[in-house]
């Protein structure tokens, strides 16, 4: 079984705190969602957990792993290919990713490509905004690990390619895998959340069942959300 | 298809099911789909398919038969019991709003059946 243990987390950086006592735990094959307004952290929390962002004081265990190279081989995190030149066509994408992982399934990758009609001599200059999101959401689930982050997947995107993102998402899951779902803006993918996790002020304000939230408040994702950010105005806003 | 957002969705997944067990579109002994394609066919999530069709099993509806999948049940009584039972929250839901508004049970037995009749009408003539 697949879990995250998250323990007394605090990241600062230039001065300023971004994540303060964060304590999590994630367990089992659910898909998470990750809600927060922007700036709230969420992308730095997904960092840390990938790895990618470093020098947090408390613990980050993937099944029971700490250590910073063997957990980055556990996660998928969704990257926003900033690295790579814009006139790099897809195909070279394709091939920097099946050299750097070696868990990267080629076999898989095609099949999403081809679900979310990809065309592989295309330059990343020339994709539009959702093209762009469905060729980063299939290298991230073409590789086979534990753990996915899918950081904002659907910001600034149509809604015919959000719903043939969130189909491939359903689809090719792995069963045992761990997802979380970063977004704010909620009732896109609230149908398929197991759990919500919010973050407000820098930290985890709330970590609940979504079905449970709809059956205890008789209230949606999102207005559970929006009633968590309206409670108290902190002293930072006024 | 379009979720309420303020009730269970797995309470929903039941409810079409059920509904699609009851209008005959899903007949007795029939093979469900995979639980994935469900989740996919219905965009939800696939453990709340999982967590619904638990329930229809415990609730005899569904049959699981394992490395088989799940079927329908062939036990027509328990299809019969759930028709009922689907019967009953709908006019209780009815009942009781008519009820608040003080009309009386033979006002509305009769505005039913009036309402039932020009229906009937009013659909023939489409």
């Amino acid at each position: 079984m697949t879990t995250i243990e998250i323990e007394k987390l605090n990241y600062r950086r230039n001065l300023k705190t971004i994540l303060k006592d964060v304590s999590l735990s994630l367990e089992g094959d659910k898909i998470i969602g990750l809600l927060g307004e922007n700036g709230a952290g969420k992308t730095t929390l997904m960092r840390l957990i990938a790895g990618t962002a470093k020098n947090a004081s408390g613990t980050i265990a993937i099944k029971d792993d700490t250590e910073a190279d063997t957990k980055k081989a556990l996660v998928s995190y969704s990257n926003p290919l900033g690295g790579f030149a814009p006139n790099t066509p897809i195909s070279k994408v394709v091939a920097f990713y099946e050299k750097v992982y070696p868990d990267f399934d080629q076999a898989k990758y095609q099949q999403l490509a081809d679900f979310l009609q990809l065309d592989e001599s295309l330059k990343l200059a020339a994709l539009s905004k959702g093209t762009r999101e469905k060729l980063v959401i299939s290298l991230t689930l073409a590789r086979q690990t534990s753990v996915y982050l899918l950081d904002e997947p659907f910001s600034g995107i149509d809604s015919m390619s959000r719903k043939k993102i969130i189909n491939s998402i359903l689809k090719w899951k792995p069963a045992e895998a761990i997802m979380i779902i970063s977004d704010h803006y909620v009732s896109e993918i609230a149908t398929i959340l197991d759990e919500v996790v919010i973050i407000k002020d820098q930290t985890v304000v709330a970590h609940k069942d979504a079905d449970e939230i709809r059956e205890e408040f008789g209230l949606g994702i999102e207005a559970y959300y929006e009633g968590l950010y309206e409670e108290g105005v902190t002293h930072d806003e006024i | 298809m379009e979720f309420n957002d303020k009730v269970p969705i797995y309470y929903q997944i039941k409810t079409v099911i059920y509904d699609q067990i009851i209008a005959g579109e899903r007949q007795p002994g029939e093979k469900l789909p995979a639980v994935r394609q469900l989740a996919v066919s219905l965009t939800v999530n696939v453990n709340t398919v999982q967590r619904a069709l638990s329930e229809m099993i415990a609730e005899g509806a569904i049959v699981s038969k394992r490395g088989k999948g799940n079927f329908v049940t062939e036990d027509t009584q328990v299809i019969e019991t759930i028709k009922t039972q689907l019967i009953t929250e709908h006019l209780s839901n009815l009942y009781e709003q008519l009820h608040r508004l003080n009309i009386d049970d033979q006002d509305i037995i009769n505005a039913l059946v009036t309402y039932i009749e020009r229906r009937g009408n009013s659909d023939d003539n489409h």
